[in-house]
């Protein structure tokens, strides 16, 4: 078994890899530091199981699980924490197993033959999540086989397009095959509905520009496109622009 | 309405559980509190007058039939509009209950006139009476409910108060016992004890004086030199854990280091500072521990780097370990004993501060 340790801090990642050392059938294949690693070493290693810390910086342990089902080959994912306050959330991701730090030899031991005894169809259904979710830290995007992490304090748009949604942001644009309204819904807090095909980020709004024609187009920082703002929009959008000044 | 035998449920006269002062007039014993409350005030009432009257037991029997009518159609009303009530804040709910007692009392007192005057039950009462009745009947019943209601206010606060001790004495223990830090600590010495059994021993030994200060008693004090000790050796746990990622600058003056503060002040906030600015950074950052001597009062000023806005986490745990200092800093100094926040955009600083003499009465010595 190929197996990818994701945690934060360094005694915990050693120790996970001479306990993995310890069990037979079973090679640590990679250390990740942080959930985005951890995402980007699963996509381009194809790990069997990863045992995942919940709580790491820039993206935790629940949502790299949830970014992991979108693999082609997702891995098992086996959690571990010190304290078991995300106990809930956890189990609500059909993840494997569930072990508390510091994780007894045994314990481990039972968690991935229970791993290794699933097939990868079995695997895949319960990479499912299911239940409430918070809002996500980063898209996540499939090009030629590459993961690509797009981090959502980044982008500057979502604009729909027929079935897709462009992610606009400094370095480019990607597209996802997501709804604008499941978007909007997600991120409704840091995103304003400008028009019925797009959604700007409320960080990086500049301005609102008024067109010779009467109508508006709202101006974001760090890009040069200006977006088409509708009449039916408008009215939010100032007093949104009047929040965010005030 | 206080019954000396107070069962659990006496809890229900001193103002319901809805946030509202006033107790609960559809509860059975708050009603029959009433009806005995009534009763001695119409006692009250027959006793007083020094003119002759015809027949105190007569006279008793009437105004208590009146007293009893007022008082439990106030109640019923009362008991029905509570949940009206309850939407209007403490005040108001107060304004309107007195004006429904009043409006009751007006009302019934009006009727009674009519009944007395038109009817034939022994009772006559001379026409010019007439508002002097109704006034008087006012007046009894705005002194009484003011009364009352001030009863019930200060009653209801009174509880309060001790419901806000007993919770910040849990809140104490409670902010006491850090799962996250003990179980992480625990992996850190496990995960040690294969590559470097020296640091983990170490470790182990630094994680017991960190404990013995925490289970130690919530009210007592410690010296600022054992507070200062312990907060080291949590940063040196804390160190090996994280390893680079937390850099740990001290920048500390000529301090009384036999300054008394409550105990355990300075150590919840570097394990909130730790928590919310280190361990959600992936590149980690710098705590600074910076400490003064200034006009007799020792300054202490704690500061971490804060994750980009969209990353913070609104966590109540470090709101209410930064409340539970303060509260314990104001019940040690007073006054004199402050405890300030400055959040910027990337920085967030805790200043303790709090005077370097003893305060006068000589708390019990900590560890």
């Amino acid at each position: 078994m190929r197996i990818l340790i994701a945690d934060d801090e360094e005694p915990a990642r050693a120790r996970l890899r001479s306990l993995v050392q310890e069990c037979s059938g079973c090679e640590v294949v990679g250390e990740a530091a942080n959930g985005r690693a951890a995402l980007l070493m699963c996509s381009s290693d194809a790990p069997d199981i990863v045992l995942l810390d919940i709580r790491m910086p820039a993206m935790d342990g629940l949502e790299t699980a949830m970014h992991l089902t979108t693999l082609e080959h997702p891995p098992a994912v086996i959690f571990t924490t010190a304290y078991g306050d995300y106990a809930l959330e956890a189990f609500e991701t059909h993840a494997v197993d569930y072990l508390l730090k510091p994780i007894r030899r045994e314990r481990l031991e039972q968690a991935l033959a229970k791993a290794c005894k699933l097939t990868r169809a079995q695997i895949a259904r319960l990479g499912a999540v299911s239940g409430k979710q918070r809002a996500r830290t980063h898209i996540c995007v499939r090009r030629r086989g590459n993961l690509q992490l797009v981090p959502v304090a980044d982008i500057r748009y979502f604009q729909a397009d027929q079935k897709y949604v462009t992610v606009c942001f400094p370095g480019g644009q990607v597209l996802i095959e997501e709804s604008l309204k499941a978007l909007e819904q997600e991120f409704g807090e840091a995103f304003t509905r400008i028009h019925r095909n797009a959604l700007v980020a409320n960080a990086h709004l500049a301005g609102l520009v008024r067109q010779p024609s009467g109508h508006f187009q709202v101006s974001l920082r760090g890009i040069e496109e200006q977006l088409e703002v509708s009449r039916r929009h408008a009215p939010a959008l100032r007093r949104r622009l009047k929040d965010l000044r005030a | 309405m206080n019954q000396p035998s107070q069962a659990p449920e006496g809890a229900v006269k001193s103002g319901g559980s809805d946030g509202l002062f006033l107790p609960d007039f559809c509860n059975v014993r708050v009603v029959f509190a009433v009806v005995i409350i009534s009763e001695l005030l119409a006692f009250v009432l027959t006793l007083a007058p020094t003119g002759a009257r015809s027949d105190v037991w007569d006279g008793l029997s009437l105004i208590s039939l009146f007293v009893q009518w007022v008082a439990l159609s106030s109640t019923a009303l009362l008991c029905l509009a509570r949940p009206w009530l309850r939407r209007f804040g403490n005040r108001p709910a107060a304004g309107f209950s007195y004006l429904i007692v009043l409006a009751v009392t007006a009302a019934l007192s009006e009727i009674t006139y009519r009944i007395a005057h038109h009817a034939d039950i022994g009772v006559v009462l001379p026409a010019y009476w007439h508002s002097g009745f109704l006034l008087r009947n006012l007046g009894i019943g705005a002194i009484v409910g003011a009364v009352a209601l001030r009863y019930f206010y200060v009653q209801y606060q009174w509880k309060r108060h001790i419901e806000a001790e007993a919770r910040a004495r849990v809140q104490a223990l409670q902010a006491r016992i850090r799962p996250h830090f003990l179980f992480n600590s625990m992996n850190t010495i496990a995960a040690l004890t294969r590559s470097r059994p020296e640091l983990a021993e170490e470790a182990v030994q630094d994680l017991a004086d960190v404990f013995r200060a925490t289970l130690g008693d919530a009210h007592s004090q410690f010296s600022l030199e054992t507070e200062l000790t312990v907060a080291r050796r949590y940063l040196h746990i804390e160190k090996l854990r994280l390893g680079e990622r937390l850099t740990v600058e001290w920048d500390i003056g000529d301090l009384p280091l036999d300054a008394q503060l409550p105990a355990l002040t300075l150590q919840p906030l570097l394990e909130n500072a730790i928590y919310h600015g280190i361990e959600p950074l992936p590149e980690g950052g710098t705590i600074r521990i910076e400490g003064r001597l200034e006009n007799g009062a020792v300054r202490l000023v704690i500061s971490n780097p804060l994750p980009p806005a969209a990353q913070r986490t609104r966590s109540r745990g470090n709101r209410m370990a930064l409340d539970n200092i303060r509260e314990r800093m104001a019940f040690a100094y007073g006054g004199r004993g402050a405890l300030k926040i400055n959040e910027s955009d990337t920085r967030f600083t805790v200043e303790l501060s709090f005077p370097a003499a003893p305060p006068a009465e000589a708390p019990q010595e900590g560890a």
